[in-house]
C-alpha cells in the first residue's frame, strides 16, 4: 500500500488539472482513501510536485528483427555504456539500446508502457522474446497486415468474414494487439522491385488497392471491435509531395464511427507530410492535414518527430527503406520480405544545418502545435525519428515559443521559408501535454487502465520535481525540459522502480495482447491458411506463440 | 622523465589500459594510481605493474609482455612510447600525434583511425592496421604504420590518408573500400581494393587481383564497381 501525499496532480481524462490532492495505492491499483490503512502505508511526500499517470509511448520499435537488425549493423550504437552490471543489468547503446536499456530508460523518464509498433506475424516469437526481456515497462505489439497474400486474397473475393477471421487468427496467433498497416500494397510491390504512387495503383500480382486495403481493414476491425484501430503508416512515406495521399487516406476514415476512440490512427505522420516535388523544393504540408485531422472527429495522429543527432531508420515499409539507402549512401538492410510482410533498416542522422532535416524538425513541431492535443499523441517514432529519451525536449519545445525560437536561430534557414514554424504563436499548456504523452496515447490505444490517475486504473505513476502551480512553461523551457529528463519517482503496478532518477527496483511489466476470436468465425479462413503454409517456411503446427511461452502474458477479451 | 612500467605477472584476462606519454608528467605515485580495467574490474595500475621513473623526456617504457594489454598509446598526441615486448589490440588507436615503438609483436587494430604520428612495429601485426572502428566510416586519416615483419587481413579499411609499409607478406583484403593514402607491401598477399575509391597500393610480390579493375599506364585502377579511382602497382 502506497500514500502519496499532497502532490500537485494533473490528470487530464479525469479532468483535473493542477490540483492538490493525495493518492493510494493497493494491489497494484489506484484506489478509494478508506481502502487503505494509512498507518500500513508508505507514504510519498509529493508536496509541491507534478503527479501524472506514468507515460504511455503508443509506436515505437522496441523488440522484434528490426531493431535487432539494427543493432547488429550498427556495432557503433553499442559503445556507449549505461549502465555496468551489478544491480541492474549491464545495458549498452547510443541510441539503438539493448533490450534491458529500453526498459531503464523509459522508466527513469517516468513512462510505464510502450507499444511496438510493427510485428511481422512470422517473426512474433522473436518480437516475444525480446520484449520479455524488457523490464519496467507493459508492452504490447502490433503485427503488420497491409501487405499479406492472404489479406489481398480475401479483399480480392470481397469477403469480410474471411479477413475478419484472418484478423482475428493472426492477432490471437503472434499474441499482438492490433491491426498495423504499413505502406499498403506498396511492399508487395518491392518484392518486384516496385512501390505503389497512389491509393488506386493495382497491388502487383493482385485485383486490390491501398484504398480497397485501408477501407477494408478498418471495416474488419471496427466490426471486430477491438480495443485499438487501424494503426496506419500512409503510402508515399518520405517522398516530397506526399501530404496529399496522407490526407487522402485521413479522408477514409469517413463513413465509419466508434463511440469510445478514432476508426483510424495515421503514424509517425511528419514523414508524410511533405509539400513539393522534389527534396530541392520541399515544403511542409503540415497545416492542411491539421486542418483536416482537425475538422474530423474519428481521426488521431502522432508526431513522428525528429530529433537532432543520430537515428536508425527502420521501418515495415521495404521500398521507402532501399530509397533512402540509395539517397543518402549509407548501410542497407533488407529484412522480412516475405508473403506477409517487407521491411528495411538504414542508419542516418539528422543535421540542424542540413536543409532536409531542419525541415523534417520543423514539420513534426507543426504538426504537434497545429493539431488539437486530443487528436496528436508525441512520439519520435524511435528510433526511425531519434531517442525517445528527448521525448521531454519535444514537450518543452511544444510549451515555449522562446525554447523554439532559440532552437529555430540554430537550424538551416530553410526551414524559414519552407514552414509555417516560426510564426505559430500556439503553446501548449502542461495539462495538454500530460495528455498527449499519457491519456490520449492510452485512449487511443483502448487501454482503459492507462494513462490515468482515477479509481481502478493501473498505479502506473510519474512524480517529477515540478510544481506546476509556479512554473512558467513558456519561459522555464530548461528546467521544464530537464525535469521530465529525469522522473523524481516512477511508480509501476504500485512499485517504486526509481528514486531520485535512479532505478532502484526492477520489475517486470505485462505484454497484453487482444483475443477476438469469438468474435469471427475461424473456420472460414483455415482452408485459405492452410493453403497459403505450402508457401511459408515454417509449418502451420509450429507458427504463431503460446501464451505460455509469454513472461507475463495480460489477455484482452473481445467479446 | 620517462616512466618505466613493468608487468608484475601473467594477466589471467585482458587488462585495457590507456597508456599515454602524458603520464611521464606524473610522479610515480600518480602513475600507480591511474585506472585500468582487469576484465571488468577497474583498478589501479599499480596493483599490476611497477612502475620507475628514469631519463627525463616525455617517454613510457613498457618493459615486458604486453601482449594482453589492450589500448596502449589510444588517443595520444605526443611524446614517445617504446614496447619492449610484444602489445595487444588497439594499440595507438586514434592517435594524433608523437611515435610508438613496438619491438615485438602487435595485435588486431594497430593504428585504428589514427590521424597522426608514427608507428614502428619490428615484428609482427595482427589484423585490420589503420582500419575504421567497428561501425565507423572512416579508417586511419594521416600519419604512418611501418611493420618490419608481416601483416594480417583487412589492413587500411576505409583508410582515408596516411601510409602503411608492410616489409613482409599480409593477408586478404587489403585497402578494402579505401579513399586516400598508400599501402605499401614488400612482400605478398592476396586480395587487393574491393570497392576502392581512391589512394594507391603498391605491391612488390604476388597478390591476387579482382576483375573489377583495369589495366591502365598507372597500374590497375579501379575498382569499377563503385567508380571508383584507386590505384593498383607492382614496384
Ligand atoms: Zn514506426
Amino acid at each position: 500500500m502506497l500514500w502519496i501525499r499532497n502532490g500537485i496532480v494533473v490528470d487530464p481524462k479525469n479532468k483535473i488539472n493542477a490540483e492538490k490532492m493525495d493518492i493510494f495505492i493497493k494491489n497494484g491499483k489506484i484506489v478509494e482513501e478508506n481502502e487503505v490503512k494509512k498507518e500500513e502505508c508508505k507514504v510519498i511526500d509529493a508536496s509541491g510536485k507534478l503527479v501524472v499517470a506514468g507515460g504511455v509511448d503508443m509506436h515505437a520499435h522496441i523488440a522484434g528483427s528490426k531493431i535487432n537488425t539494427g543493432r547488429t549493423m550498427r556495432p557503433e550504437e553499442m559503445r556507449v555504456v549505461r549502465n555496468i552490471a551489478g544491480k541492474f543489468r549491464a545495458t549498452v547503446g547510443r541510441v539503438l539500446l539493448t533490450a534491458p536499456a529500453i526498459g531503464y530508460e523509459y522508466a527513469k523518464m517516468g513512462y510505464t508502457t510502450s507499444f511496438e509498433a510493427a510485428q511481422p506475424p512470422i517473426g512474433a516469437l522473436h518480437t516475444h522474446e525480446e520484449l520479455d526481456a524488457i523490464p519496467m515497462i507493459d508492452k504490447a505489439a502490433l503485427p503488420v497486415f497491409g501487405n499479406w497474400h492472404l489479406v489481398f486474397k480475401c479483399i480480392e473475393e470481397k469477403n469480410m468474414e474471411k479477413l475478419k477471421a484472418l484478423v482475428a487468427w493472426a492477432i490471437e496467433r503472434s499474441k499482438g494487439f492490433g491491426v498495423k498497416v504499413v505502406n499498403p500494397g506498396g511492399v508487395e510491390a518491392w518484392m518486384y522491385g516496385g512501390n505503389v504512387k497512389s491509393l488506386d495503383d493495382q497491388v502487383p500480382g493482385f485485383n486490390v488497392t491501398p484504398r480497397e486495403i485501408i477501407t477494408w481493414l478498418i471495416k474488419a476491425n471496427e466490426e471486430l471491435g477491438l480495443p485499438h484501430s487501424v494503426h496506419l503508416h500512409c503510402n508515399n512515406l518520405g517522398v516530397p509531395g506526399n501530404y496529399q495521399t496522407t490526407i487522402e487516406s485521413i479522408k477514409l476514415a469517413k463513413g465509419f464511427s466508434n463511440a469510445k476512440r478514432q476508426v483510424l490512427h495515421v503514424t509517425h505522420v511528419q514523414f508524410n507530410a511533405y509539400a513539393g516535388s522534389s527534396w530541392r523544393d520541399a515544403g511542409s504540408g503540415a497545416a492542411e492535414i491539421a486542418k483536416v485531422v482537425n475538422s474530423m472527429d474519428n481521426v488521431t495522429i502522432d508526431m513522428g518527430q525528429p530529433i537532432f543527432g543520430h537515428a536508425t531508420a527502420m521501418t515495415g515499409d521495404a521500398p521507402f527503406q532501399f530509397s533512402l539507402h540509395k539517397l543518402i549512401g549509407a548501410r542497407w538492410s533488407n529484412k522480412d520480405t516475405e508473403v506477409e510482410t517487407g521491411a528495411g533498416i538504414v542508419p542516418i542522422g539528422y543535421l540542424p544545418n542540413n536543409p532536409v532535416h531542419a525541415l523534417q524538425w520543423a514539420i513534426g513541431l507543426e504538426l504537434g502545435l497545429l493539431v488539437d492535443s486530443n487528436k496528436v499523441a508525441l512520439t519520435t517514432d524511435y528510433p526511425n525519428g531519434g531517442p525517445f529519451t528527448e521525448y521531454p525536449y519535444v514537450m518543452a519545445m511544444l510549451m515555449s515559443k522562446k525554447m523554439r525560437e532559440g532552437e529555430l536561430s540554430k537550424v538551416n534557414a530553410y526551414v524559414q521559408k519552407a514552414t509555417g514554424l516560426a510564426s505559430i504563436d500556439v503553446e501548449k499548456t502542461l495539462y495538454e501535454v500530460i495528455h498527449m504523452t499519457r491519456s490520449l496515447p492510452a485512449k487511443i490505444l483502448g487501454l482503459e487502465n492507462k494513462g490515468h490517475l482515477g479509481i481502478g486504473a493501473d498505479a502506473d505513476i510519474a512524480i517529477y520535481n515540478l510544481n506546476p502551480l509556479e512554473t512558467d512553461t513558456s519561459k522555464e523551457f530548461e528546467k521544464v525540459y530537464k525535469m521530465f529528463k529525469s522522473a523524481e519517482y516512477t511508480i509501476k503496478g504500485g512499485e517504486i522502480i526509481v528514486k531520485g532518477g535512479e532505478l532502484v527496483k526492477e520489475v517486470y511489466g505485462r505484454t497484453f495482447w487482444v483475443d477476438a476470436t469469438k468474435k469471427a468465425d475461424i473456420q472460414a479462413v483455415m482452408p485459405d491458411i492452410r493453403e497459403y503454409f505450402n508457401y511459408y517456411s515454417v509449418q502451420l503446427g509450429n507458427y504463431g506463440v503460446e501464451e505460455r511461452w509469454i513472461k507475463k502474458p495480460a489477455r484482452i477479451e473481445v467479446v | 622523465m620517462a616512466v618505466v612500467i613493468k608487468p608484475k605477472k601473467f594477466f589471467e584476462v585482458c587488462v585495457e589500459a590507456e597508456l599515454t606519454p602524458e603520464l611521464a608528467l606524473r610522479s610515480v605515485d600518480e602513475v600507480k594510481k591511474f585506472k585500468v580495467y582487469y576484465g571488468n574490474k577497474v583498478v589501479e595500475l599499480g596493483e599490476l605493474f611497477e612502475v620507475a621513473k628514469q631519463g627525463d623526456e616525455k617517454k613510457l617504457i613498457l618493459d615486458g609482455d604486453f601482449s594482453r594489454v589492450k589500448w596502449i598509446g589510444a588517443r595520444m598526441v605526443d611524446g614517445e612510447i617504446v614496447v619492449k615486448g610484444s602489445v595487444g589490440a588497439n594499440c595507438g588507436a586514434f592517435m594524433r600525434g608523437g611515435k610508438i615503438t613496438i619491438e615485438g609483436n602487435a595485435d588486431d587494430w594497430l593504428g585504428i583511425e589514427m590521424a597522426g604520428g608514427e608507428i614502428i612495429v619490428k615484428g609482427n601485426a595482427g589484423n585490420l592496421v589503420g582500419c575504421a572502428y567497428y561501425g565507423d566510416a572512416v579508417g586511419m586519416t594521416a600519419g604512418k604504420i611501418v611493420i618490419e615483419g608481416n601483416a594480417g587481413n583487412y589492413v587500411g579499411e576505409k583508410m582515408n590518408g596516411g601510409e602503411i609499409v608492410i616489409k613482409g607478406n599480409a593477408g586478404d583484403f587489403i585497402g578494402t573500400e579505401m579513399r586516400a593514402g598508400v599501402i605499401e607491401i614488400h612482400g605478398s598477399c592476396g586480395f587487393v581494393g574491393g570497392d576502392m575509391r581512391g589512394g594507391e597500393i603498391r605491391i612488390k610480390g604476388s597478390f591476387e587481383l579482382l576483375p573489377t579493375f583495369k589495366k591502365t599506364e598507372k597500374g590497375w585502377v579501379g575498382d569499377v564497381n563503385v567508380k571508383g579511382e584507386g590505384v593498383i602497382k607492382t614496384f
